[in-house]
């Protein structure tokens, strides 16, 4: 409907994390891969602290650590002496150089720069590209599509020379947004295959930051999918996008070697789940598998229980876009007054809600949130629900107060049957608090 | 224990394989770790709670960082306020000083903090924004201090950062002010920032010692006692590196003696608390203290003793970076936990001379390299346990090794004689974890018996 913005000069508790933090997070999701973020070592450093928090586990991520002279005489000596050592050092699969917004502002051209390194040191069997993600635009969420799309053009144009390609019908390609889990991408990734499909999934955190147990240090990613298997993606006969942000990927994929595409705007709750099973359903031919039947009477049966708990209550949310898209369909399903909608940057997801949006911060959250019995957001949204006195449910990125957040699923039946659960709790937990309070002061 | 300054010291002396003389190395692109000198000045300070803290910068600098500290605080939390002025591609083009005079105006209007600290970031020194100006106009304006800390991440190392926002405290703040009458002058604590609460650790053993704490820098800090630290008696720079610059400037401003010292193990608790007595000049003071220190110690002892019991000959790695090696290796000591790998890729000469004087001739040092490097080191040597900072417990824990968290964002107090306890407790419940023998073991299905028919 209308994407709204209150009016001041500053951000107060930021909402918005920097794109750069969510190109670092697409490169997870893939095998042997390296981001290395050309700017200041602080660049790197903090979105890897950030990520290790919440996902809780070592976070793959190098940067060419520009000092104030490199930026002015030459930064991409820099980007040069990183790419030498890493790939004498460690050999990676996966390169993605991720630009600053401090290179958009002094001029780098390290585009061209990697294309003669490529050239001149005759790299093959890897893959390297670049990405501009300066911060002062967009959010995690586009830094997070953006490199998926870079990697994705980069694929296509290595794989070009191989004019004839076979499209195998049976296996499809899932475009993960950035919002989902670990735990989500699985879900969906059992959802697909339990039709009959082959998934590769570009790119899959669901195997890399879920925890793992292999030893041996490495400092690159773990696990997700290897290059292979992304070349090999090149030859399915569909895409699946979660997220109306992966939608350009999947354009690009479908403009360089036609594979049509279907994106699914969200992924939560019943009528999102219907959908995608629907769609799988139909283009399979399969029956749906009797267990999705089973989730789906289980996730009815809880809301029924627990639409006592959600009766009259509101709820404010903020999050990134296409999380607030999702998340605000689940809650409708819900029947509870949604308060306040808050997101980090205006995208043509959430302005073609049909509810009024509002761009912004945390501290937005509180003054528009005032009264709301549940808050919805990253970690850094307690102290605000804590003074408006709301329940709080962490979601979103990034979440620390909560062991196991990252492997929390709200897709599918199964997933949104959790989700009300939690809330339904939180609100449960919050009446008993307050009863109890009520009870001692009289 | 003589109370002596130890400035100079030669490492060669202690016959250990100490490295070589290493100025601060420039970062090496593709191998770097650690933050920016933003992040630096921040840590310095964040604790600073009831002032209002802008980054003046596109949005990730505060975005990236904002509520990420252990840092606690007592009272107000204004600090713990994440405030940007969230730059965007047109404010880059037409200089964003006017949006930078806004947001000062917004913030001292709707939180009337005591004074606002705005920190540059690389983007606006880059373009050359005069936040200096800025912040001077709108100081007069609104008559509270605002101060500009320009350390920008790109200048340097997060000790750059520490050492730059100590510049800033001395040349904005410290000396602007005159405690209350009656306030009985005392000591300060530089670069103790009350993570995990340990600032309050440290309080409550000055408070029975009689010590009278003037201000905190920064930890648990109210904006108003920085400004009068140039009247305290006694500086006390606990382990910091960065910070000693500061010490050294009031020193020669104002006069006010220093010395290094750590809260970190019996001893050097002890130590710290006689030499503040001993400077402050006082002989019932260092009476009280040394009546205090004797039963502390005495108390602390006699309570770890069965901590030490299972702890005694345990084999530590500890990569902390900073200054702490040393100090932490006094407490580790006491504990009967021998040392045989420190890092020493932060470290000055002079840290490492401190080191090599607390372990022993087989301990290793490990310069740099990094995850890989440390747990090597914990291999060869065979360690059963590693204490390094929060960015490297999940490459131990993958490693399945026994790990305790010692940087800025751990959640336990280690500082005095209560923190060296609760430090043997934590080693103690984490060594004995069940959990090390269920991960090493393999399922039943992969175990090689071959079902016997």
């Amino acid at each position: 409907m209308t994407v709204n913005k209150r009016i001041k000069p500053a951000s107060v508790n930021p909402l918005k994390i920097g794109q750069s933090l969510g190109g670092v997070l697409a490169l997870q999701g893939c095998y042997r891969a390296l981001p290395i973020i050309h700017g200041p070592q602080g660049c790197s450093a903090f979105p890897k602290a950030l990520l290790t928090r919440h996902f809780r586990e070592p976070i793959a991520v190098q940067t060419s650590a520009l000092q104030e002279m490199d930026v002015i005489f030459d930064a991409n000596r820099n980007l040069e002496e990183a790419l030498n050592t890493v790939l004498t050092k460690h050999r990676p699969d996966i390169i993605g150089i991720i630009g600053t917004e401090l290179m958009d502002v002094a001029g780098v051209d390290y585009q061209s720069m990697l294309k003669s390194y490529k050239r001149e040191r005759n790299l093959r069997g890897g893959l390297a590209f670049s990405v501009t993600l300066p911060d002062f635009s967009g959010s995690l969420e586009s830094g997070f599509s953006g490199t998926v799309e870079a990697m994705v053009d980069e694929l296509i144009q290595q794989a070009g020379h191989r004019n004839q390609r076979s499209v195998n019908s049976r296996q499809i390609t899932l475009l993960p947004g950035s919002f989902l889990t670990p735990g989500d991408v699985m879900e969906i990734k059992e959802m697909i295959s339990a039709f009959g499909f082959e998934v590769i999934t570009v790119p899959d955190i669901s195997t890399s930051l879920s925890g793992h147990l292999l030893t041996g240090f490495s400092p690159l990613t773990r696990g997700g999918v290897p290059l292979d298997s992304m070349l090999q993606s090149l030859q399915s006969g569909l895409t699946i996008a979660i997220g109306g942000s992966m939608e350009r990927p999947a354009r690009r994929l479908h403009n360089a070697i036609g594979t049509p595409y279907k994106v699914f705007q969200g992924a939560m709750g019943l009528k999102a789940s219907d959908d995608l099973l629907h769609f799988l359903h139909q283009i399979s031919g399969e029956p749906v598998p009797l267990r999705y039947c089973w989730h789906r009477e289980n996730l009815l049966d809880s809301m029924l229980d627990a639409h006592f708990q959600f009766a009259g209550m509101s709820v404010i949310a903020a999050l990134e876009p296409d999380h607030l898209y999702s998340v605000s369909q689940w809650l409708d399903e819900l029947g509870v007054e949604q308060k306040a909608l808050i997101t980090s940057c205006e995208t043509p997801v959430v302005s073609g809600m049909e509810r009024e949006v509002w761009v912004g911060d945390l501290d937005d959250a509180e003054v528009l949130g005032n009264g709301a019995d549940l808050w919805i957001s990253s970690s850094h949204g307690l102290a605000g629900a804590e003074r408006i006195g709301a329940a709080f449910m962490p979601a979103g990125f990034p979440v620390w107060n909560e062991l196991g957040a990252y492997m929390s699923t709200s897709v599918g039946y199964r997933g949104a049957m959790e989700w009300t659960n939690k809330a339904g709790n939180l609100l449960i937990r919050r009446e008993a608090v307050r009863r109890e309070s009520s009870v001692r002061h009289r | 224990m003589e109370p002596i300054r130890k400035d100079e010291l030669e490492a060669k002396d202690c016959g250990s394989q100490a490295p070589k003389s290493k100025p601060c190395p420039r970062p090496k692109p593709g191998e770097a770790a650690g933050g920016c000198s933003f992040d630096g000045a921040q840590i310095t300070l964040l604790p600073i709670m009831d002032a209002a803290h802008l980054v003046h910068g596109p949005i990730a600098c505060a975005g990236n960082s904002w509520e990420s500290r252990g840092t606690l605080t007592s009272g107000p939390s204004l600090s713990q306020y994440g405030f940007a002025t969230d730059m965007s591609d047109n404010d880059i083009i037409f200089g964003g000083e006017k949006k930078l005079k806004d947001s000062i105006d917004y913030i001292a209007g709707r939180f009337a903090p005591p004074a606002i600290f705005v920190y540059s970031t690389c983007v606006t020194a880059l373009i050359g924004e005069d936040m200096d100006a800025v912040c001077k106009e709108a100081a007069g304006r609104l008559g509270i201090p605002v101060i500009p800390v320009n350390s920008p991440g790109f200048v340097g190392s997060k000790n750059l950062g520490n050492r730059l926002a100590g510049e800033a405290l001395l040349q904005y703040v410290i000396g602007t002010g005159e405690p209350e009458d009656d306030t009985k002058l005392g000591v300060n604590l530089i670069g103790e920032y009350n993570i995990a609460g340990e600032m309050w650790d440290i309080e409550k053993l000055m408070n029975s010692a009689g010590i009278t704490l003037m201000s905190r820098i920064t930890g648990d800090a109210r904006y108003k006692e920085i400004t009068w630290a140039h009247r305290a008696k006694v500086n006390m720079v606990v382990c910091s590196r960065a910070l000693l610059g500061l010490a050294k400037e009031m020193e020669s401003k104002y006069n006010i003696p220093y010395f290094e010292g750590s809260f970190y193990g019996a001893k050097e608790t002890t130590y710290s608390l006689r030499q503040m007595a001993f400077l402050m000049n006082d002989r019932e003071m260092e009476r009280r203290v040394d009546r205090l220190t004797e039963r502390e110690e005495s108390r602390v002892i006699q309570d770890l003793r069965p901590y030490r019991k299972i702890l005694k000959g345990k084999r530590a790695v500890l990569y902390t970076g900073g200054v702490k090696s040393w100090s932490i290796i006094s407490a580790l000591k006491e504990l009967g936990i021998q040392v045989v790998g420190v890092g020493t890729n932060k470290s000055t000469d002079d840290d490492i001379a401190r080191i090599a004087e607390r372990v022993g001739d087989d301990t290793e040092f490990i310069p740099e390299g990094g995850a890989s490097r440390i747990l090597k080191t914990v291999r060869d040597r065979k360690a059963d346990i590693m204490i390094a900072g929060g960015r490297n417990m999940y490459v131990a824990m993958k490693e399945q090794i026994p790990f305790i968290d010692i940087n800025q964002e751990r959640h336990r107090a280690y500082a005095g004689y209560e923190g060296l306890l609760r430090l043997a407790k934590e080693m103690t419940y984490s060594l004995a974890n069940p959990i090390w023998k269920l991960a090493s073991s393999p399922a039943p299905w992969d175990k090689e018996v071959p079902y016997d028919r």
